[in-house]
């Protein structure tokens, strides 16, 4: 069945991104507008909009799963895709689509909802001899079970809410004493976020990379890989950096965990995009982790390696297309690396920034793409994640992107809000980055200062604010001619020239 | 007296110094002639503003964007190639002054935990009088529907408790006095 019209139930740079390959494939896109971003540039870019800009409850816009179908069926439109977030890994709502004949562009509410129960995946993973971490066969019954467990396998462990994600409801624990406090925090915030207490425990690996594997799988059972991503770059679990190809992986390796992540994802009876998560210990052993069933984030990295738009193919498979190529035709070339810029205070631990983007410069070149969906006079919301872009460089090897990261980074200039530019600059300083020998422990033990700054610009950022202040001295003297009185003067010099 | 007042302000105009938060101390001997004294060298700088409304400062053939994000009083926060550096401008007056009051005040020994976020507390999991160790968690805040430990910076004993379970804080709100050891 042929998609002549697509729903994106999504916002910012996915819903654009979607949008751009629809327009190619002569697809009409229909994107959902808001309250709370009425002028956003995604709008703009779609064929036609659905107006969700009055409140009917209390449910936020893109998770209101009835009022997004019953939009579909009045408009008549074929499809819907969940882009990242929100809706993209809801079994209701895959489900609800299927019963609505509405064409859900990812894997099935099945799949959807035994990959997002941690348990269930772990099962298929076992079933399937994928290697897992040694932890608990299934939720624990309470803390006192908790260090039982904890004592078979070993410290250190993790506790992990089975319907976590995104950091919620972890824990590390490294001593016995720790694993009751430990389990009550967790549980309780799983609790809270998740409405479900129930924990699992494992093995921890203390300084693991995190390593991804695209795969790509038709209605017809072909199901291959595009190789991995390199995640390893996190804070909190918040994924900052990615890259592919790995530093950390040969083409043994490679082989052997891309047909581990094909095992899971035959086993599930996977369709779509996907993603297989693994944890990569220093000793090359490998853990599966979890199957993400909707497109990432960091896709763009494995689309300009492999050269394969990965929104065009979730389209095709949808249409029931089989996929057009094997896997010894996926060939990984050069290098690709993305930064994410998130409206986040950097010297603030990382806390939100909001406001209106004033100006924004952004890098060009030939190997440079940016997806974003923010321009000047965008407003940062508090109701939507921070991340403001994706600036992702290819080159021919690892340092020659390197390079051009660096280069584009000079370039690229945001004002209005705080970004996490001043963090990429820093990473990209850093020897063992650019070694590719790093881990996830990179933010907390390697690279303890998150922004970087030489020290000749304190010197002259210190002489930018007295030369300001100096300036405002004359004014209130009246040496120089105040063209923006009442501006520039600051109460302090008022109260000087009073007395 | 009106003599002496302009005398003075010539006096700031051809001397200032920004102390940054860092505790690093850079002297202007005459900031509005545009040229800058580091390292030895005595070079000029150029201000300006391009087209697309973006401000640069040029000093030895590199620009870097910069503006001004917060200025109250003598406090300036200045945005330079997207890492926000503090200062507070001083005259050489005003900053032996500064330098008396903070020696009268000393090495303060009590230390203040204030909340890092706006949340609400989970729990308290220390008590007035007792010991602590740098490290070791004093509170359990919920910001962002994530339970965070705020742990103790110095090794110490409780001396105040300011909020209780399940009391809502906004951030750098004072939560726990400690007494250094």
């Amino acid at each position: 069945m042929k998609i002549k019209s697509i729903l994106i139930a999504n916002r910012g740079e996915i819903a654009i991104r979607i949008m751009q390959t629809a327009r190619e494939m002569g697809i009409k896109t229909y994107a959902i507008k808001t309250s709370k971003e009425p002028g956003a540039w995604y709008l703009d870019e779609a064929d036609e909009l659905i107006d969700f800009t009055e409140t009917l409850n209390d449910t936020p816009e893109f998770l209101d799963i009835e009022r997004i179908i019953a939009a579909v069926k009045e408009h008549k439109i074929d499809a819907v895709h969940p882009g990242y977030g929100f809706l993209a890994e809801n079994p209701v709502f895959a489900r609800r689509c299927e019963e609505e004949n509405i064409n859900f562009i990812g894997p099935s509410s099945e799949v959807i909802y035994n990959m997002g129960n941690k348990t269930v995946a772990k099962e298929l993973a076992r079933k399937n001899n994928v290697p897992l971490l040694r932890g608990s066969k299934g939720t624990l019954l309470n803390a006192s079970y908790a260090v039982k467990m904890a004592d078979i396998i070993g410290y250190p462990v993790i506790l992990k809410a089975a319907a976590g994600g995104g950091g919620r409801g972890m824990r590390v624990v490294e001593k016995a004493a720790d694993v009751e406090r430990m389990y009550n925090l967790a549980s309780n915030e799983s609790a809270k976020a998740f409405n479900d207490p129930s924990m699992f425990i494992e093995k921890y690996v203390r300084n693991p990379r995190h390593i991804e594997f695209q795969i790509m799988a038709d209605k017809h059972g072909n199901v291959i890989h595009l190789g991995e991503r390199e995640c390893s770059i996190q804070r909190k679990h918040q994924k900052l950096i990615e890259e592919s190809p790995s530093p950390a992986l040969d083409k043994e390796l490679r082989d052997k965990m891309g047909q581990a992540a094909i095992a899971i994802a035959k086993a599930v009876g996977y369709y779509s995009a996907g993603t297989v998560e693994f944890l990569l210990d220093v000793d090359r052993s490998f853990y599966f982790m979890e199957m993400n069933t909707r497109i990432q984030v960091e896709h763009p990295v494995t689309e300009l390696v492999t050269g394969i738009d990965l929104i065009e193919q979730m389209i095709r498979i949808a249409e029931g297309e089989k996929l057009p190529f094997t896997q010894e035709q996926i060939k990984l070339k050069g290098h690709a690396i993305e930064f994410r810029i998130n409206a986040e205070d950097v010297q603030s631990g990382f806390s939100p920034s909001l406001g209106v983007i004033e100006k924004i410069s952004w890098p060009e070149g030939d190997n440079i793409r940016v997806d974003t969906g923010v321009r000047e006079g965008s407003v940062i919301t508090p109701y939507f994640d921070s991340m403001i872009a994706k600036l992702i460089i290819y080159g021919e090897d690892r340092e020659k992107a390197l390079q051009a990261s660096s280069n584009a980074i000079k370039k690229f200039w945001i004002k209005g809000t705080k970004t996490t530019l001043s963090f990429c600059r820093a990473v990209l300083q850093n020897g063992n980055f650019r070694k590719g020998n790093f881990d996830t422990s990179f933010l907390s033990s390697e690279l303890t200062i998150h922004y970087h700054s030489e020290p000749e610009e304190e010197m002259l950022a210190a002489f930018f604010a007295v030369y300001d202040y100096a300036r405002d001295l004359e004014e209130a003297e009246g040496k120089v001619p105040n063209t923006e009185k009442g501006k520039r003067i600051t109460p302090w010099l008022l109260n000087k020239r009073l007395r | 007296m009106a003599e002496q007042q302009s005398g003075n302000s010539k006096a700031k105009l051809t001397k200032l110094i920004a102390l940054s938060s860092t505790q690093n101390e850079y002297t202007f001997s005459n900031p509005l002639e545009k040229t800058v004294k580091y390292k030895g060298e005595k070079l000029p700088v150029k201000l300006y503003e391009d087209p697309n409304g973006f401000s640069y400062i040029l000093w030895k053939n590199k620009k870097y964007p910069l503006e001004i994000i917060e200025k109250k009083q003598n406090k300036y926060t200045v945005m330079l190639n997207g890492v926000w550096h503090s200062f507070t401008v001083e005259t050489p007056f005003s900053l032996k002054r500064k330098k008396f009051l903070e020696a009268q005040e000393g090495v303060s020994a009590t230390v203040t935990i204030e909340a890092p976020m706006p949340g609400k507390i989970v729990e308290v999991l220390v008590e007035e009088g007792s010991e602590i160790k740098t490290g070791e968690p004093v509170i359990i805040l919920e910001a962002m529907k994530m339970q965070n430990e705020i742990a103790s910076p110095i090794d110490g004993t409780i001396k105040k408790i300011m909020v209780r379970k399940n009391d809502s804080v906004m951030k750098e709100d004072l939560l726990i006095e400690i007494d250094r050891d």
